[in-house]
């Protein structure tokens, strides 16, 4: 196929299919809490709706890092999106891509000059720090099958067995990461409610729009990147089963757990990532 | 081993003398991405920060003045160069170096300001960094001293490494944690971002990520498990 | 029409043309990369622009000096 094709239908698919998973999430949580909640649909006409709103640039705000971070998250998820389901790449990009979704909280954040956004600036910091270490799972990956490339991955699952029976602590590592991204998650500390919406309280109208579009694709990228590390070469039923699945266990953890305070927030993570290395490390050489 | 296991498809190698730099996607992505936020941070304002006021219903609007921003744009397009040069670059050396200068100029973007609670964090990173040197410069002179080379593509090219190399890169290792100020520093270096400017703000964060999934990368090239 | 209206519109049209001509003339892979990667979101950017309201001329002074809205 031609390669544009290719790449405008993923991240068209990623889109729509990030947007529904996300307003999937959000009917479970609703109804976990006995709200009747809304429609499924909602997240992705919210995204649509945005891009007719009224939209102004604060007074107090960095013009250029105000409009170009959005700009750049569409950016690396599109990259993402290469990288992920069209060419198979290499995971370290795909690590990088990550570093520069917490650089884009971080700007974010800074470059409205709000309180809100200034305070989410500064968590992300923090979390990024914890969050990272936990990223560092590809290093595990790459001791058990000897690769980085996404495609050498899959095609080592395919003679070996799924990564999850192998290593199954690394995939915790990843799976605490997607819940870290989830929407109302315990971790997400730089978007908690008393922050009102953190790092977004400023991107308003169409930015927000623009905003809610990638957050819909790293959405399905990182569930795809999930499923894909973890559980060897699916077919795209085994796919929608498996990014349903996640979505509704994410949905279930944020619905019944609090907001976690930052300290907590990444003393945790780090606990996690801390003992999931090690135990890791201890099963490859047992 | 082969690089291209790691950061993607070979793209091709630039021979300077006996450095020798090679190109992955990998190494490109992380360049270019560094390049663009520094051309941003070049053609960028600063943004006026809205604090609340103790005691009085109004907020307070703190900006950066002129010479102060003047300064901190210089040091940040320095950083970011820094930083695209150890995102691509081939020598285990240069890495270091650059590294440092990384530290350095970090120190600097934050001892512009005149708030003595941000002086007092970069102080404490600057004492972190300027220890960790130590580490840094170390790590590299152990793994030329037991392995002969500096070049990474000739180090991927090794068939095993021995107990002192691996001593090397943890000490490699434990002068990036410090230098990039990341886990478990990072609370000094978080103090650092209540001040306003953002783009310049921004550059000491994605700085120090990309410097520790470049190092990965050092490490996974240096240490041979497999 | 104002600066920014004919900035968008010439974004709108570079990206379409862009995004067109990978699809028609399959150039190498790394160009189809640079057009996807550059030029989505500038569509998607010049497109917003286009699409956004305005706020009316008495409130767009209030609008930029009180941003901290939330939702």
């Amino acid at each position: 196929m031609n390669l544009m094709a290719n790449i405008l239908i993923n991240v068209i698919t990623s889109f729509l299919g990030g947007s529904l998973l996300l307003g999937l999430h959000r009917k479970i949580m609703a109804r976990i809490q006995l709200r009747p909640g809304p429609p499924i649909i909602q997240y992705l006409l919210h995204s649509l709706k945005f891009f007719f709103k009224e939209t102004s640039l604060p007074k107090t705000a960095s013009p250029v890092f105000y409009i170009s971070i959005v700009c750049i998250l569409a950016g690396i998820w599109t990259t993402g999106v290469i990288v992920g389901p069209v060419t198979q790449g290499s995971l370290l990009i795909m690590f990088g891509i990550y570093a520069v979704y917490k650089i884009v909280e971080h700007n974010m954040g800074s470059s409205s000059g709000s309180p809100y956004g200034k305070l989410s600036c500064v968590r992300a910091v923090f979390s990024a720090a914890s969050e990272i270490p936990l990223f560092a799972v590809v290093a595990l990956i790459f001791f058990q099958t000897g690769t980085l490339s996404i495609a050498g991955i899959i095609h080592y699952q395919s003679v070996n067995g799924p990564l999850i029976f192998t290593i199954p602590l690394a995939g915790v590592m990843f799976f605490i990461l997607l819940l870290t991204k989830s929407p109302y998650s315990p971790f997400a500390i730089t978007k908690g409610k008393e922050l009102i919406s953190g790092y977004e309280t400023e991107h308003f109208g169409f930015l927000r729009g623009f905003l809610m579009f990638s957050e819909s694709i790293a959405w399905f990228i990182m569930s795809w990147l999930f499923l894909t590390l973890f559980f060897g070469p699916l077919s795209v039923v085994y796919y929608v089963i498996g990014m349903i699945a996640i979505t509704v266990v994410t949905a279930f953890i944020n619905a019944t757990s609090p907001l976690l305070n930052p300290n907590h927030s990444v003393m945790l993570q780090i606990t996690i990532a801390f003992v999931c290395i090690v135990g890791t490390i201890i099963m490859m050489v047992v | 081993m082969d690089i291209s296991s790691l950061g993607g498809d070979f793209l091709g190698i630039i021979p300077l003398g006996d450095i020798v730099l090679y190109l992955t996607p990998f190494h490109l992505f992380m360049c270019v991405v560094m390049l663009l936020f520094t051309f941003l941070i070049c053609i960028s304002k600063t943004e006026t920060q809205v604090e609340a006021s103790f005691g009085k219903l109004e907020d307070t609007k703190v900006s950066v003045g002129l010479n102060e921003f003047k300064q901190r744009r210089f040091l940040s397009i320095i950083c970011g160069i820094a930083t695209a040069g150890a995102m691509i670059t081939g020598d285990l050396f240069n890495f270091t170096l650059f590294m440092a200068l990384i530290g350095i100029v970090n120190i600097g973007i934050v001892s512009a300001v005149k708030q003595t609670s941000v002086l007092n964090a970069a102080y404490q990173y600057g004492l972190i960094a300027m220890m960790c040197s130590l580490p840094l410069f170390g790590g590299a002179a152990i793994i030329l001293a037991s392995t002969g080379t500096l070049s990474l593509f000739e180090l991927s090219n090794l068939a095993t490494t021995s107990a002192m190399t691996v001593f090397g890169a943890l000490l490699l290792l434990i002068g990036i944690l410090g230098e990039s100020g990341v886990a478990p520093f990072f609370a000094t270096k978080a103090e650092m971002f209540r001040t306003p400017g953002s783009p310049f703000l921004v550059i000491i964060h994605l700085s120090s990520l990309f410097v520790v999934i470049r190092a990965i990368e050092i490490l996974l090239i240096i240490i041979k498990v497999i | 029409m104002n600066k920014q209206k004919i900035i968008s519109y010439t974004l709108l049209l570079v990206s379409i043309l862009a995004i067109v001509y990978a699809l028609i003339f399959n150039p190498a892979d790394w160009i189809v990369y640079g057009i996807a990667i550059v030029f989505i979101p500038c569509f998607i950017l010049s497109f917003g622009i286009l699409t956004m309201a305005k706020p009316i001329d008495d409130e767009k002074e209030e609008r930029d000096e009180e941003p901290f809205i939330g939702y």
